[in-house]
C-alpha cells in the first residue's frame, strides 16, 4: 500500500513538471485568422483588440515575440511576377509606434522585433495598406 | 462560317501563345550576378513555412549582412541581418519571380508610423536587393517628389541615414537615371 502511494505521488510530480515545461498554446504563439487558414485583410478588417489602427489591422497581444511570419496568397489575383492587388505592412508595434516591412507579393516573409530595432513587449501586427489581401499570419514567442 | 471559326481559333491560339510566352519567367533575362561567397549555415530561424539551413553572404553594408538563401525545398529566399550575428538573418523574404524584369527590386526597408489617424509611414532604415542593371533606388514622397536616392552595388542597397517625412513608394533607375520600374 505504501509503495502504491509513493508511486502515485511520484507519477503526479512527473506529470506536473512535464505540464509546466511544455508551453501552452496561448503562450507559445499567435495566429491570424487561425493557425491553419487564410483570412481577408482589407480596409475594414480588425481584431478589435486595441491595435494601432482601429480598422485595417490585425494584431496580437503584448509579448516578447521572437518573430512574426506572413504568407500572402495570389487571391484575388496576381500578375506574372506574383504581384497581388494588395499591400500589407507586417511587423510589430508598441504604444509609441508601428514598424514593419511592406509586401505586395504572394510570398512568405518573416521579421524579428530586433530587425525593426524594437525591444521589450510588442504586438505582432499585419496592417492593410492597399487592396485586398488573403493572408495567414503567425507570431512565436 | 466554319472558316471564320477556324480563323478565330488560330488567331486566339496565337494571342494566347504570345501572352503565355511573355509570362514565362524562365525566359526573363533579369539576373543577380552577385552569387556571394561560400555556403554558410543559417541558424536561429524558426520558420515553419520555409525551412532554411544554408545560404551565402552577398554583401556587408552599414553593419548589416545581406543573404541569398535557399529553403530545404529549393525555393529562393533573401534575408538581411546584423553583421554582429552572421548566419542569423533578422528578416527573410521567400519570393518566386525575383529577379525578373517585372520584379527587379526586393525591398526590405523598415517603415515607421507614429500617427494613428493616417496611414503615413516614413523610412526607419533602407536596405534591399536589386537586379543587374538597376543602378539606384529612388524613394518617393506621396506627391511623387524625390525623397532619397540610394545607389545599388553588388545587387544590394543600403542607406545609413534616412529622410524624415512620409514615403509612398520607390522606383528603380538605370545608369542613365531612367526609371525602369516603380512600386505600387
Amino acid at each position: 500500500m505504501k509503495r502504491l502511494v509513493l508511486f502515485v505521488i511520484a507519477s503526479a510530480c512527473v506529470a506536473a513538471v512535464a505540464a509546466l515545461a511544455r508551453p501552452s498554446a496561448a503562450s507559445a504563439g499567435w495566429c491570424w485568422p487561425s493557425c491553419g487558414g487564410y483570412g481577408i485583410l482589407n480596409q475594414s478588417t480588425s481584431t478589435y483588440t486595441g491595435c494601432w489602427f482601429s480598422s485595417g489591422e490585425v494584431c496580437s497581444y503584448y509579448n516578447s515575440w521572437f518573430n512574426v511570419g506572413l504568407t500572402k496568397t495570389c487571391y484575388p489575383g496576381c500578375d506574372w511576377n506574383y504581384r497581388t492587388t494588395g499591400v500589407v505592412l507586417y511587423g510589430f508595434e508598441n504604444h509609441d509606434r508601428i514598424r514593419g516591412v511592406f509586401t505586395d507579393r504572394a510570398e512568405t516573409v518573416y521579421t524579428r522585433p530586433s530587425y525593426l530595432s524594437m525591444t521589450g513587449l510588442t504586438r505582432a501586427q499585419m496592417t492593410w495598406y492597399a487592396g485586398t489581401n488573403q493572408v495567414n499570419g503567425a507570431a512565436i514567442g | 462560317m466554319k472558316l471564320a471559326l477556324a480563323l478565330l481559333i488560330v488567331v486566339g491560339g496565337a494571342v494566347a501563345g504570345v501572352l503565355v510566352t511573355r509570362g514565362d519567367a524562365s525566359r526573363d533575362t533579369a539576373t543577380l550576378s552577385n552569387h556571394g561567397g561560400g555556403t554558410i549555415a543559417i541558424h536561429g530561424l524558426r520558420m515553419r513555412a520555409a525551412t532554411i539551413r544554408t545560404g551565402a553572404v552577398l554583401a556587408r553594408r552599414d553593419g548589416r549582412v545581406f543573404y541569398r538563401l535557399t529553403t530545404a525545398d529549393g525555393d529562393p529566399c533573401f534575408g538581411v541581418g546584423l553583421a554582429t550575428d552572421v548566419g542569423s538573418p533578422g528578416s527573410v523574404v521567400c519570393r518566386r519571380g525575383f529577379p525578373s524584369s517585372g520584379s527587379p527590386v526586393l525591398d526590405l526597408s523598415v517603415y515607421e508610423g507614429t500617427r494613428r489617424d493616417a496611414r503615413e509611414f516614413s523610412l526607419f532604415r533602407v536596405e534591399g536587393f536589386a537586379a543587374d542593371g538597376v543602378a539606384a533606388i529612388q524613394f518617393l514622397r506621396p506627391n511623387g517628389n524625390l525623397a532619397l536616392t540610394v545607389p545599388v552595388a553588388g545587387n544590394v542597397y543600403s542607406a545609413a541615414t534616412t529622410p524624415t517625412g512620409p514615403i509612398a513608394g520607390y522606383a528603380a533607375v538605370d545608369r542613365e537615371g531612367k526609371r525602369v520600374w516603380r512600386s505600387p
